[in-house]
């Protein structure tokens, strides 16, 4: 198959990004006064990745042991992955809603469940010390100020 | 102001009560995260970003300057005790370290690292003092064409010195310069790939490449191996006691590797990680008995250690003086220094010297620092790498949303955040080296101001680039850093020992 080596497929998907990348950079506005315009850069590196990745798709070299190895995730792995990524995705969503101490704390709970740590008490504790701590830290002594959410303080 | 001045200044700032104060949390944090396998550097100094926005900017950077050099000494330790290198720079380490260990004497390995190291740091940060400042004098005369064409050099060598392919260092490389197009051009206006959304305006903060390529990655990497039982040797770890022989025998190699890591740090692209190879490597070659090497060899593990130190001291030569990252992570120390509003590069020593010779005062107090945490303190701290595992990826991955929503109270960015976790995550499986793409990141809007700069000065002639001797060379040690690896194979002496064990 043409597509048999890693470095082949990748090629092909760098490529098609470097043609995205050189279709938007022709459609950058042109600015009058300027002698080299916005639009010189991003279409020299839309080009230099087009040839990049011809250069990956043609060459010959083998993939090494190593990196076969590297890139082969067992698929009960690439669910957990996930599985973290949804939760980062929850977080992110409702942290302006429910706010910075509850949504830390439930996330670090959860997610350190959900990666296997059993002892509950301690986790919950982390969870709750850990998330207050940086609460007050960010609020009142570096004045950076996290959504309070439903919480009143 | 000369250079003792200068520096009796710096050491007004680094010996006083909250210099002190910063430089041992700098060096205590950077320890404590550089032995978590899997977290670097990089991470480490993203991570702590944050902390820094509402402090001084001297004792802020103070503060960073020890988590870098501190993550490198830290890295060791678990070289030593695990086998598991906590950082990349010190993978070297545990090829002497681990079975040094294993014979028992883990307490004599880490003696020896925690001595090299301090070796290799100091003499260092006395070369540093040195050359930054002469560097920063050559450096004032530069132009935009020099700086472009030094800034190019730059971003080739460490994609022809990364491990791996070099057309992927480069793609890596090209893909970062592509990410710093994207917003406001700040020379016409005119928007670029923002696609219309106002959250795209002002481009992508450094802080979320540097969080989500690196630290968010790293996490992936952590959920893999989260089931690995850790903290195996750390209950007894045998006494620190080196004898006169083991002195002697450390001796040459630290000398010599802490002035060649050194020099190594200073060259842009190379770094610790290559300087310890190259230690190790050379140390070998000269060694009466090389078939020690491998086997719990003290030259094998004095070697690296000296230059891992010895170049994360060089690499802020070129960070200091010229204002010009040379690694990933002084790029991302570079992104810390603007957050703060200080400009590195040949004017700091004149517009800021208590940052400048600050800095440099302070590892010297961080490098006795670490010696002290390492030496006596290590069994307590060895203990941090029993932290479980699942707890301890929720909380990094807290951290570094927390450090990106605190620069823009946006929840826009964390889910750019994410999406660059997976890129970083995927870069990783592929085999595409991360720290170009930071650096290009780091370098591009530079790059391409520069760039434009001189093109307008020349009136649109690329002659520029080629008419001053200075530029003109670097742009050819750009071209070639480029072509012999695409014409050669692998340079074998990285390649043959990285096989041993990664």
């Amino acid at each position: 198959m043409i597509l048999r080596p890693i470095n082949r497929k990748l090629g092909l998907a760098l490529a098609l990004l470097a043609g995205i990348y050189l279709l938007l950079s022709y459609q950058i506005p042109s600015y009058p006064y300027a002698l080299v315009d916005a639009d010189v850069v991003p279409k020299g590196l839309g080009f230099l990745l087009l040839i990049l990745s011809i250069l990956l798709f043609v060459q010959k070299k083998e993939e090494t042991e190593q990196e076969k190895e590297k890139r082969t995730i067992p698929k009960k792995e690439l669910y957990v992955l996930l599985g973290v990524a949804g939760f980062i995705l929850i977080y992110i969503f409702l942290l302006e809603i429910i706010g910075f101490v509850i949504m830390t704390a439930t996330f670090v709970f959860i997610c350190s469940s959900f990666l296997g740590y059993k002892k509950y008490k301690v986790s919950a504790l982390v969870a709750i010390i850990f998330s207050f701590l940086l609460y007050f830290l960010f609020n009142y002594l570096l004045l950076i100020h996290l959504p309070p959410g439903v919480l009143p303080f | 102001m000369g250079s003792m001045e200068g520096l009796f200044s710096g050491f007004q700032v680094a010996f006083s009560i909250e210099g002190i104060l910063f430089v041992f949390l700098g060096v205590f944090i950077g320890t404590f995260i550089g032995m978590m396998p899997g977290l670097g550097p990089i991470s480490a100094i993203a991570i702590m970003i944050p902390v820094t926005y509402s402090m001084d900017p001297a004792l802020a950077l103070v503060m960073m300057a020890g988590v870098y050099y501190g993550a490198v000494f830290g890295g060791s330790s678990s070289s030593i005790l695990l086998n598991a290198p906590g950082i990349s720079g010190t993978v070297a380490t545990a090829f002497d370290g681990y079975p040094m260990a294993q014979q028992g004497k883990a307490g004599k390995a880490l003696a020896i690292a925690a001595i090299a190291s301090f070796t290799g740091g100091t003499i260092s940060v006395i070369l540093l003092m040195l050359f930054t400042p002469l560097l920063a004098s050559v450096a004032v005369v530069f132009g935009p064409a020099e700086y472009f064409a030094l800034m190019l050099m730059g971003l080739t060598a460490i994609s022809s010195l990364s491990d791996g392919s070099t057309i992927k260092a480069m793609i890596s490389a090209v893909l970062g310069f592509m990410a710093v197009t994207i917003g406001i051009d700040a020379q016409t206006g005119t928007q670029r790939f923002t696609f219309g959304n106002i959250n795209l305006l002002e481009g992508i903060d450094f802080l979320v490449i540097a969080l989500g390529l690196f630290a968010l990655a790293e996490v992936c990497v952590l959920i893999f191996n989260r089931k690995d039982s850790s903290g195996g040797m750390s209950g007894n770890i045998g006494s620190l006691r080196l004898s006169r022989e083991d002195v002697n025998e450390m001796k040459g190699p630290v000398t010599r590797q802490s002035f060649l890591g050194f020099l190594l740090g200073v060259l842009p692209g190379a770094g610790a990680t290559i300087a310890s190879f190259i230690a190790y490597v050379t140390e070998k070659r000269i060694a009466k008995r090389p078939e020690e090497f491998g086997k719990g060899s003290i030259k094998g593990l004095a070697a690296p250690e000296a230059a891992n130190n010895a170049a994360t001291g060089g690499a802020f030569v070129p960070l200091l003086s010229l204002g010009i990252p040379g690694s990933g992570t002084t790029a991302v120390l570079l992104g810390a220094f603007l957050v703060l509003g200080v400009q590195p590069g040949p004017l700091l020593v004149q517009d800021n010297p208590e940052v400048f010779w600050g800095i440099i005062a302070s590892m010297y107090i961080g490098n006795v620092f670490l010696l002290v945490l390492n030496l006596p303190l290590i069994p307590y701290i060895a203990k941090v790498l029993k932290v479980p595992r699942p707890l301890l990826i929720s909380l990094v991955i807290m951290f570094s949303l927390i450090g990106v929503y605190a620069i823009s109270f946006n929840t826009f960015d964390l889910y750019i955040l994410l999406l660059f976790g997976v890129a970083g995550f995927l870069m990783r499986i592929f085999s595409f080296p991360a720290a170009p793409f930071i650096l290009a990141f780091i370098l591009g809007g530079m790059m391409e101001q520069a760039m434009r700069q001189s093109l307008t000065i020349s009136n649109g002639d690329w002659l520029i680039f080629v008419k001053s001797p200075i530029s003109a060379t670097l742009i050819g040690v750009a071209l070639l850093s480029l072509i012999i690896p695409l014409l050669k194979k692998k340079p074998r002496l990285v390649a043959d020992d990285k096989n041993l064990k990664l």
